[in-house]
Order: structure tokens, then C-alpha cells, then sequence
């Protein structure tokens, strides 16, 4: 089919204003925040299922690439159409369905930014607890694509444990539903789970079942300083058997606290080797009790102790840390954060040992790595800031992640706790999975056996 | 490209911040209209992407607010990479209609406006309290001269009890230009002689287009201050009546965010009357859309970011106050159910 004919085709489904073949925006939608690049030939934002069914079933029977893009947000290049075809930006598809807060629970579709949808809960006291850095920016369907989490996964779980149902379009158009609006249900297979996660290599989700939860009625901030990570990672494994399990527990090394001091002087973080931030929500009660048994945990190991006074001072906090992974960049003129080797996770007994390991790593290949993340669940975001002109800080950045991600392999642990493997980590997924990735393979082949579906990521 | 430029450029890590709040991508919902989006193609042209239709209106739809900025956590510029690719493109002959409109009105008659008469008919009776010598010039501007000169006229008469002059020939001060990507050069020059010849050491402006250009674009030595700024400390010397009203208040980009003035039209305001803010206010505050071109250039965008900015407006409110001529226009164009004022109409209210 020539390319016009295609054209025609779709602008048929979804109308000329919603097709774009424009080299700017193409070039736009070759990107995510990841190095992973594709050109797609063209782009789309549908507004309804019908319309994602109807691109979708064109593109089967002409064997074109369908790459689902929410807010071009994603790290590991999850959106970028690699094998080229067509871009489904969804994020016009951002209509909250349905508020069925008697059920504990929201109908989504999924180009609706997470923050967007809190907003929309928070006067009814309810909220959507997966909390992502990029909460501000991303859409619940490239959350649910990556299974994405945050801050708050320590306690929370990740978003998985928020689905309860899904409409996916399949590789051949055919829409089905996962899951339904009960709590719980074994009838079959958890096709539920099967999508989450799979990045938009098996269905495309345009609708969502969300659990939400009732907002806590307090929340307090800890903040306690160390002499190095490697002691505030002995720290968390304390806390975390203590019996309390934090809201958040976050780690900050020395440079990462320099990058929040000078995004936000507000916030105006202790110098420290490292700092952990602690979160405590529940009822007035179990809150006090709570920082109170963090304290007594850390400190025999802490250098110091405070707490944040107030919500302004706990949300400025919050805020910055937030968004201290670009930050991260505004402590040099010359070099840029480059997402990579960014999202490992280890059991969180290995947590001073792989902390070791990125110092180490980063002595061996002499580039400075910071070090930040959602330690209380393992997962370690490490930052590499390099002159992106120059061919030799590449290399090293290059070898420094493949380093990371093998090392956080053999100590038991993942190549990526939340961003996902997209076209970026897809290379370790059988040094990880092993056997496994077999099975991902078949069940990839018997979903989308002509290989349209975000081809080239994941490994499959 | 400038190396500031591609440095710029390279501190964007794409983490979509700017497109979370850009309000031109807000409402066309295409990447290459978000300034992350605009940051891409300002690469991509240094990188050889073909210069044609979506580029153009992707660098040319944006109002240059710096709301992106402002929030960027990398440190990125997008509104000054934004307004110097514009300026490579414009040497290479690349622009909008648009924009050849802008300047060659600008450079041949002096206003963007395509007005044709006399600019400083406005100050009429006034004209005999123009002096040749002042330490103060009221830089009336473009849409003072021609779409609002009675508030240009009020606001010298104001202005004149403290020893202010205004220039006998004055021209637009180049800020269109220089947003859209054009020389000002020969604007400024002109400006500029007159204002050195009166001797004046400040200008003074009610418009927040002027203000950025001639307190950033102007030789260095000259202070620039805004209407509201000159009066808000002088507010003792202006026997002011309290007002019952209640207003709102438009934080224009170009002198709020861009420039850190947000107390002074705000100190006026509450010494008059009741202040109630609107939705999104300062550092935060959201665009009327029509600056950076986009009124000229876009009209109907321009028109949705208005309805859309009207939309913050708070229930209750009598009036919504502004500082900026160009503002107060296109959030006319945005529907409100109040009327819009300038700080010097609220004044002028006060001083009745």
C-alpha cells in the first residue's frame, strides 16, 4: 500500500486534524527521555477505542508498527517507534470515566497525567497512591504499561497492585476486558497482570479499573543525615525489620542533596555523605509512633536527626526531589543527566553491598555517579551527568551502566525496578530472566504473531 | 546556532516538565507545540531538518511566557532558544507571513500596529507639559499611543507632577521584533538618541513588552521601571480613596516572570481595594497568549489561551486589573464576565 493510500486510510478513521506526517513532529515523537531513538512515519492522537481498534486492525493487515505513546516521559525508550510505523499518542484520551468512590475506586482512560487524576480525588479524600517523579508529566497508561511506581511504593506496592481491570485493543483490532470491578476474582487467567507491564508489546490499554485509596489523615517527614550511603543503606534494612513500614524512605548521597539545594534553596537540605527521607501517613497516632521508632532506629548509625515542621516544608521537600533527577544536571554547565543504568533494585539486605558496588564502579570507570532512589524498596536510581559533546564521557557512561546493570544481576537483583526495559535494557532481559524469556516469547508470538505491537523492545 | 543555544538545548533531558505546563501545548496538543517539543526542533534544524510549515509554526507558536523555564529542573531556556533560532531562520529568509508583517511595519512606520497617524496625538492638551529636559521619560508604546491613548494620556498626567517627560518621537520600543526574530536595531537607536538627549537616567512603561526590551535590550545603564513600580512608591504622595471593590489581578509574563515584578502592581491594588487572586498566580501564572507574535501570527490560539487564562479568574471579583496593554487585550478576546482594567484605570477610579 502506498504511503498516500495509508494516509487517506487513517485520516478516515480519525480525521485529518489528528494524523501528522509533518518532519517536525515526526521528529518530535522519535524521542522520549531516554537515548533510544525511532522515526515513525506517522503520528496519531485517537480520542476513542474505536478509533484505536480501527488503526490498530489497519496496521495487521498491513504489517505496520504500532508504538502507544502517553507523555513521551518514559526512560528506557518504552514510546520511541523504533522499527518506525505508526505513533498512537493517547494523550487526548485523558477522560476520568467514572468516580465510583464508594467502590474505592476510578474508570480512566489512559492519557490522563497522574497528578491530574490526585487532583481531581483529593476533595473527595481519596487518592491514586503510585507515585512517580514524573507524576506531574506522565499518563496512567504509560504507568500501566511499565508497571510504574515511585515514592510511595514501599508501602503502596506499585501500580499493579491498582489495576483491577483493563479494555486493551489486541494486534488485530479485537478490543477485550480484563479483570472487572471486584476486589477480587480468580475466574481465569490475570490477563490483568499480563498487560500491565507489558509495555504495549501485547495490547494497546484504552481504558482503566483503578483501586484508589482514602487519603491519610497525616503524614510527617524525617530527614536523617549519614556519613556515607553505605551507612544509611544499614540504616533502612534496620528500620524496615523495626516493624514500621515508612510511606516513603528515600536516599539522597551527597551530590543529590547539592542538586536540591540549588533547584529549590528553600528546601535547604543538611549537608551530608548521604540522607534518608522518611515518610510516615496513617492516623495522628500510629504517625508519631511511627518517626518515632525510625528515630530510635538510625540512630546509632545517624549523624543527625530532623524532622519537616510543616506541609509547606514537607510538600517543598517532596517537590524537589521530584524533579532532582534533571536537577541533577544544574550542577555543571557543561554536562547533562543521561538516563541510563538508572533503575536497578536488589533485595534490600544487598542494599549497602550494591552501594558499594556503584562506588566502586564508579572509581574503575572515573565518572562520578550519584546515587538516589526509592531505597526502602531496593531500587536505586544511579545518576551519571556527562558532556553529551564528548565521545569519551559516552563510553565511560556506556561501560560504568553495563557494569550496573550486570552487577545488580548477580547479586540477585533487576536491570529495572520501575522505568521498564523498553529498547534500552532489552539486552539483559536473558542474563536476568533466563528460561523465562522463552516463555515471554510465546506469549508474545501467540498475541501479536506478526510482531506489530512496539516491535524491538523487551526482548521479545 | 549559538553555542548558549546548543548547550541549552543539551541540558534538556526530555522530562516533559515544560509540557506539563506550556499553555500553547495545552491546547493544540502536538509535541512540537510543547517547548519540549520546540527545544527538539530547534535541534533538529541545527542538525539539518528541513525548514517548511511545521517547523515554522511550531518555534512561532510560542508566546515566550518562560512559565518552562521557570520550572525547568535541568536549567534549560526554551524561550531563548525559541527567539534566536527564530532570528537564524529570519537572516535565512525562513518566516511567517507574520513576522515580515511585524517588521516591515515596525521599520517603515514605526508601530506594528500598521497605523498610519500622528503617534503622539494621544497626549493632546498634554503636549504642552512635555519637557525637553527630565530625569524620568514615560515610554507610552505602541498600543498606549494608538489603541489606548486616554489611558497613555491619564497616565502622563499622572507621571507629570514628577518631573516625567515623554519622547517627541518616540517609535515602537522593538520588542515585537525582537520576540519574532527580526533586527530592532534602527528602533532602537531612534529610541534611544531621544532618551539620552532628554538626559533622563529612567524610563518609565506600562507595558510589559516594553518593559523587557528596554530593560534588557537597551544599554545597561539605563533603569527601567514599570508604571506600577514608579507609583507603588509614591502611593503617600497619591491621596488614593479606598475603593469598595474587589478585583483580580493578571500577572503579565513579560514583567512578572520574566522580570520579578510581581509586588508593586499588587502594593497599588490593596491600598485601594480588596485583592482576590486568581488560579494561577507570579512564577506560576498563566499566559493570556498573546505574546511572542502569537496574537499577530495565531490569532485564534492566541484567543483559546485567553479563554483559557479567563477561566482563572476567581467568582466575585468586580475587575480584572492587568499592567500590560497587550494582556489586557487578548484576555478581552478570552470573554471575561468583568470588565479588564489597567492598574492606572483602578487608579484613576481611586482618584476621582
Amino acid at each position: 500500500m502506498q504511503k498516500t493510500d495509508l494516509l487517506d486510510k487513517l485520516q478516515e478513521i480519525v480525521g485529518k486534524e489528528r494524523v501528522s506526517t509533518s518532519a517536525a513532529e515526526l521528529y518530535c515523537y522519535s524521542f522520549d527521555a531516554s537515548q533510544v531513538r525511532g522515526m515513525p512515519e506517522f503520528v496519531i492522537r485517537p480520542v476513542s477505542t474505536a478509533q484505536v481498534a480501527d488503526v490498530v486492525r489497519l496496521a495487521w493487515e498491513k504489517g505496520i508498527p504500532v508504538t502507544a505513546r502517553g507523555a513521551g516521559t518514559g526512560l528506557a525508550g518504552g514510546s520511541v517507534p523504533v522499527e518506525g510505523g505508526i505513533v498512537l499518542d493517547m494523550s487526548s484520551m485523558n477522560r476520568i470515566i467514572e468516580m465510583d468512590l464508594d467502590n474505592l475506586q476510578v474508570v480512566v482512560e489512559p492519557g490522563i497525567v497522574q497528578e491530574k487524576l490526585n487532583l481531581a480525588l483529593e476533595p473527595y479524600g481519596f487518592f491514586f497512591p503510585p507515585d512517580p517523579g514524573s507524576s506531574a508529566m506522565c499518563t496512567l497508561g504509560g504507568l500501566i504499561a511499565n508497571n510504574g511506581s515511585g515514592m510511595r511504593s514501599v508501602k503502596y506496592g506499585t501500580t499493579r497492585n491498582y489495576v483491577l481491570g483493563l479494555e486493551v485493543v489486541l494486534a488485530d483490532g479485537t478490543v477485550i476486558n480484563t479483570g472487572s470491578k471486584t476486589i477480587k476474582s480468580v475466574a481465569g487467567y490475570s490477563l490483568t497482570d499480563l498487560f500491565v507491564g507489558s509495555e504495549g508489546t501485547l495490547g494497546i490499554v484504552t481504558k482503566a479499573i483503578l483501586k484508589v485509596r482514602a487519603l491519610p489523615r497525616e503524614r510527617s517527614v524525617l530527614l536523617a543525615s549519614f556519613e556515607n550511603p553505605e551507612l544509611a543503606g544499614k540504616a533502612v534494612v534496620k528500620v524496615l525489620s523495626s516493624g514500621i513500614v515508612p510511606s516513603a524512605c528515600e536516599i539522597l548521597d551527597s551530590n543529590i542533596i547539592d542538586a536540591i539545594n540549588t533547584y529549590d534553596p528553600k528546601v535547604g537540605l543538611p549537608r551530608a555523605g548521604a540522607i534518608l527521607m522518611f515518610e510516615v501517613d496513617g492516623t495522628e497516632s500510629a504517625v508519631r509512633e511511627g518517626i518515632s521508632m525510625i528515630e530510635d532506629a538510625c540512630s546509632s548509625l545517624a549523624t543527625g536527626i530532623r524532622a519537616a515542621t510543616n506541609k509547606k516544608e514537607r510538600e517543598e521537600i517532596w517537590a524537589a526531589r521530584r524533579l532532582v533527577g534533571a536537577a541533577v544536571s544544574r550542577l555543571h554547565p557543561m554536562r547533562t543527566r543521561v538516563y541510563v543504568g538508572e533503575d536497578i533494585g536488589v533485595p534490600i539486605k544487598e542494599i549497602p553491598r550494591m552501594l558499594h558496588k556503584v562506588s566502586e564502579i564508579s572509581e574503575e570507570f572515573d565518572i562520578p555517579i550519584m546515587t538516589y532512589g526509592h531505597i526502602g524498596d531496593g531500587n536505586l536510581h544511579t545518576g551519571m551527568c556527562i558532556d553529551v559533546l564528548d565521545d569519551k564521557d559516552w563510553e565511560k557512561l556506556n561501560k560504568a551502566a553495563d557494569k550496573i546493570h550486570r552487577t545488580a544481576i548477580s547479586i540477585g537483583g533487576t536491570v529495572t525496578a520501575e522505568h521498564g526495559v523498553g529498547g534500552a535494557r532489552a539486552e539483559y532481559l536473558e542474563l536476568e530472566l533466563g528460561k523465562a524469556l522463552d516463555v515471554m516469547i510465546l506469549i508474545k508470538k501467540a498475541l501479536d504473531p506478526k510482531g506489530i505491537l512496539n516491535p524491538g523492545k523487551m526482548g521479545v | 546556532m549559538l553555542e548558549s543555544d546548543m548547550r541549552s538545548i543539551l541540558k534538556c533531558v526530555r522530562c516533559g516538565t515544560c509540557r506539563s505546563v506550556c499553555p500553547i501545548f495545552d491546547v493544540v496538543g502536538w509535541e512540537s507545540s510543547s517547548s519540549r517539543g520546540r527545544m527538539l526542533v530547534a535541534h533538529g534544524v541545527s542538525q539539518g531538518l528541513e525548514v517548511d510549515e511545521g517547523v515554522l509554526n511550531s518555534l512561532n507558536t510560542c508566546t515566550t511566557c518562560g512559565i518552562c523555564e521557570q520550572l525547568c529542573p535541568s536549567g534549560a531556556a526554551p524561550p531563548k532558544v525559541v527567539e534566536n533560532t527564530r532570528h537564524q531562520l529570519v537572516l535565512q529568509g525562513k518566516m511567517t507571513q507574520a513576522q515580515k508583517d511585524i517588521a516591515s511595519r515596525a521599520n517603515e512606520l514605526g508601530n506594528t500596529l500598521g497605523e498610519t497617524g500622528e503617534r503622539m496625538a494621544w497626549l493632546g492638551e498634554s503636549a504642552k507639559d512635555v519637557r525637553e529636559k527630565a530625569d524620568y521619560v514615560y515610554f507610552a508604546g505602541c498600543l498606549g499611543s494608538y489603541r489606548y491613548p486616554e489611558l497613555a494620556r491619564r497616565t502622563f498626567d499622572i507621571l507629570k507632577r514628577f518631573g516625567v517627560t515623554v519622547l517627541k518621537d518616540e517609535v515602537c520600543c522593538g520588542s515585537p521584533l525582537l520576540r519574532t526574530g527580526s533586527d530592532p536595531m534602527e528602533l532602537v537607536s531612534r529610541n534611544l538618541e531621544q532618551i539620552r538627549a532628554t538626559g533622563a537616567h529612567t524610563i518609565i512603561t506600562g507595558c510589559a513588552g516594553c518593559y523587557t526590551t528596554l530593560k534588557n535590550d537597551y544599554p545597561g545603564d539605563l533603569k527601567v521601571v514599570h508604571v506600577s513600580e514608579f507609583l507603588a512608591d509614591r502611593l503617600a504622595e497619591m491621596d488614593l480613596k479606598k475603593l469598595d471593590l474587589k478585583v483580580s489581578y493578571h500577572d503579565p509574563c513579560h514583567l512578572g516572570r520574566c522580570n520579578g515584578v510581581f509586588d508593586a502592581p499588587r502594593n497599588i491594588i490593596t491600598s485601594i481595594c480588596d485583592l482576590k487572586e486568581m488560579k494561577n498566580i507570579r512564577e506560576k501564572s498563566r499566559c493570556c497568549g498573546a505574546g511572542g507574535g502569537v496574537l499577530k501570527g495565531y490569532p485564534e490560539l492566541s484567543q483559546e489561551l485567553a479563554k483559557r487564562r479567563v477561566g482563572d479568574i476567581p467568582e466575585g471579583v468586580d475587575y480584572l486589573v492587568t499592567s500590560c496593554p497587550l494582556c489586557r487585550t487578548n484576555l478581552k478576546r478570552g470573554g471575561p464576565e468583568v470588565e479588564v482594567l489597567d492598574i492606572i484605570d483602578l487608579m484613576e477610579m481611586a482618584m476621582e
